[in-house]
C-alpha cells in the first residue's frame, strides 16, 4: 500500500533523527536538578490535550491540511 | 493519548514508584459561522496514571452540528433550485446567493483509548483504539508509539502508527461521479457504501535546549486510500458567455492521497511568562501546499491565573483539481471539486484564553476565537455574471470554549 520511495525517505529520516538524537544534541540540555521551570504546565509543548484536539478537529473540518504534534487522526465526515 | 505520552516522557526516568492519580478534563465548545455551520462539541478526557509508568487514556467526544454549507455550486443571477442529496425535495437559492445546502445536520460519537507501558526506565510503547459514528460516517483505528528518552531526559525521539478504515453511506447514496444533478429525482448512482484506508506515521523529536528553552520537531506522513470525495458537493458547469449555471454536476476527488507535514515547536520561557510558537509546512499529491504560524503567549499573573492571547494564521494553495465551476464545451477533467475548502485561502484566529486555578486546584479555563477564512472572491476567469459575484464569501465564525480540569 505504502510507495517504496516514500518508504525508504521515511526510514532514512527515522535514522538521520536517532543519530542526531543520540549524539549530536548530547551537548543541549539541562542537569535533572535544573527542570523546575521546564515542569510548569506553560512550558508544556501541548499544554492542554483537550484543546488541542478540539483545535484540530475545527481546522481538519474547514481546512485541507492535517497532521502536527501529536495529532491522532481519527475520521470524520465533516463537511 | 497525547496526555498519556507527555505524561509518560515526564515519569520515565524517575527512580521508585510514582503514585497513582488521576486527572480529568472536560470542555464545551460552540463553534458558530454567520450564516453557516453551527457546532456544539462536549469532551472528557481522563488519564490515569497507575503507577510504575503505567497510564491509562479515555477520550470522549460529542458533536452535533446544524445550519447551511456551500454546496460548491456557483451563485447566479436568477433563483436556483437544487434536488436535496437525498433526492427528497429541493432547496433554493436566492439571486446572487451563495447555494448553500441546509439539509446539514450530524451527531457524532468519538471515543478512543490508550494504555502506555514502560518497557524500560528510558522507553515507553503506547497502543491505542478509536471509533467514531455519525449517521452517514463511521471510522474505527488503531495507532501504536514509541517514545525513548536520551541525554539525560532532554532529547525524545517518539514514533507512531496509526491505521484508519472509514466508511461512508451517505443520504441517497454515492453519486457518479460527474453526475448531473436532476430535478427532484436521483442521478446515477455508485452501489454500496465507499471507504477509505488511512496510515499515518509520525516521526517526533523533542530537545531541551536549556533552562527555559524547548523545541520540538515532526514530521508525518500519511496514504489515504479509497473513496475521498465529498458525495454532497457540487461543480457548476456555467455558459461560456453569460457564466450563468445549465447544469450541477456531482464532484469527483482522486481515490488516493500522500500527505505529507513538518511541524516545529518552539517554548520559551520569557520572564515569568511562557511563549509558544509553532510553524507548520504542508504538501500533498493533490497540490495543496499550506503554510501554519501559531502564537501563543502565556501571560501568568501569578500561580492562579493566566492570561493567553493567541494568533494563527494560515495559508492554504489550492488542490490541483480545484475548479470553481467548469466551462460548457470545454475538456472534463479527470476530477473536479468546487468545495472551498480545498481553495486557495488564507486564515486569520485571533483570540483569547484565560486559565482561573482555583484554590482547590481545579483549572477553569475559558477560550474565545474568532475565525475568518478568506478566499478569492473574484478569480481571474471569473465569466460573464460571474466577475460580479462573490465566488468565496469570507467566511466568519465566533469559537467559544469552557473547560474544567481536575487532578492536575
Amino acid at each position: 500500500m505504502m510507495k517504496t520511495g516514500t518508504m525508504r525517505a521515511f526510514l532514512i529520516l527515522c535514522l538521520i533523527l536517532v543519530a542526531l538524537a543520540g549524539a549530536g544534541c548530547s551537548s543541549l540540555g539541562v542537569q535533572p536538578w535544573e527542570r523546575d521551570l521546564l515542569s510548569a504546565p506553560g512550558m508544556q509543548l501541548q499544554p492542554d490535550p483537550v484543546v488541542t484536539a478540539l483545535d484540530d478537529h475545527i481546522y481538519f473540518s474547514k481546512e485541507a491540511s492535517t497532521g502536527g504534534l501529536g495529532g491522532a487522526g481519527g475520521g470524520c465526515g465533516c463537511n | 493519548m497525547k496526555a498519556a505520552l507527555a505524561s509518560a516522557c515526564g515519569l520515565l526516568g524517575i527512580a521508585g514508584q510514582p503514585a497513582e492519580a488521576t486527572e480529568v478534563r472536560t470542555a464545551i465548545l460552540g463553534y458558530s459561522e454567520q450564516d453557516r455551520v453551527q457546532a456544539f462539541e462536549a469532551v472528557i478526557d481522563a488519564t490515569h496514571e497507575f503507577g510504575g509508568g503505567k497510564i491509562g487514556n479515555l477520550h470522549v467526544v460529542y458533536d452535533a452540528l446544524s445550519g447551511a454549507s456551500p454546496s460548491g455550486a456557483v451563485p447566479s443571477q436568477a433563483l436556483q433550485s437544487f434536488t436535496r442529496p437525498s433526492g427528497n425535495g429541493v432547496y433554493t437559492t436566492a439571486p446572487g446567493e451563495t447555494p448553500l445546502d441546509d439539509t446539514f445536520r450530524d451527531t457524532r460519537m468519538a471515543v478512543s483509548g490508550s494504555l502506555t507501558l514502560p518497557l524500560d526506565r528510558v522507553t515507553g510503547l503506547t497502543a491505542g483504539l478509536y471509533g467514531s459514528g455519525e449517521h452517514d460516517y463511521s471510522s474505527l483505528g488503531a495507532n501504536l508509539a514509541l517514545t525513548r528518552d536520551f541525554n539525560r531526559r532532554n532529547t525524545t525521539v517518539s514514533l507512531r502508527a496509526g491505521y484508519f478504515d472509514d466508511t461512508i453511506n451517505p443520504e441517497g447514496g454515492r453519486p457518479a461521479p460527474f453526475g448531473v444533478m436532476l430535478d427532484q429525482a436521483l442521478s446515477p448512482r455508485l452501489d454500496g457504501d465507499g471507504s477509505k484506508q488511512t496510515l499515518d506515521l509520525s516521526l517526533g523529536l523533542t530537545q531541551v535546549i536549556d533552562r527555559r528553552t524547548l523545541v520540538g520537531l515532526n514530521y508525518v506522513f500519511s496514504e489515504v486510500d479509497g473513496y475521498q470525495t465529498d458525495p454532497y458537493k457540487l461543480v457548476s458547469v456555467v455558459d461560456p458567455v453569460s457564466g450563468e449555471p445549465l447544469d450541477h454536476l456531482y464532484e469527483s476527488r482522486p481515490d488516493a492521497r500522500v500527505k505529507h507535514a513538518l511541524l516545529a515547536k518552539l517554548v520559551r520561557q520569557v520572564g515569568a511568562h511562557n511563549l509558544h510558537l509553532s510553524y507548520r509546512y504542508f504538501t500533498d499529491d493533490w497540490g495543496v501546499r499550506s503554510q501554519t504560524v501559531d502564537l501563543r503567549f502565556r501571560w501568568n499573573a501569578g500561580p492562579a491565573l493566566y492570561v493567553q492571547p493567541r494568533l494563527r494564521y494560515y495559508h492554504q494553495g489550492e488542490a490541483d483539481f480545484y475548479r470553481r465551476f467548469l466551462v460548457e464545451g470545454a475538456a472534463m477533467p479527470d476530477h473536479a471539486s468546487a468545495d472551498y475548502r480545498l481553495g486557495a485561502m488564507d486564515d486569520y484566529t485571533p483570540g483569547l484564553e484565560v486559565g482561573i486555578t482555583r484554590d482547590n486546584g481545579h483549572l477553569i479555563t475559558l477560550r474565545a476565537e474568532y475565525y475568518l477564512q478568506t478566499g478569492e472572491s473574484h478569480p481571474a476567469g471569473a465569466i460573464g455574471q460571474l466577475a460580479d459575484q462573490d465566488l468565496f464569501p469570507t467566511v466568519k465564525a465566533v469559537i467559544v470554549q469552557v473547560g474544567y480540569a481536575v487532578g492536575l
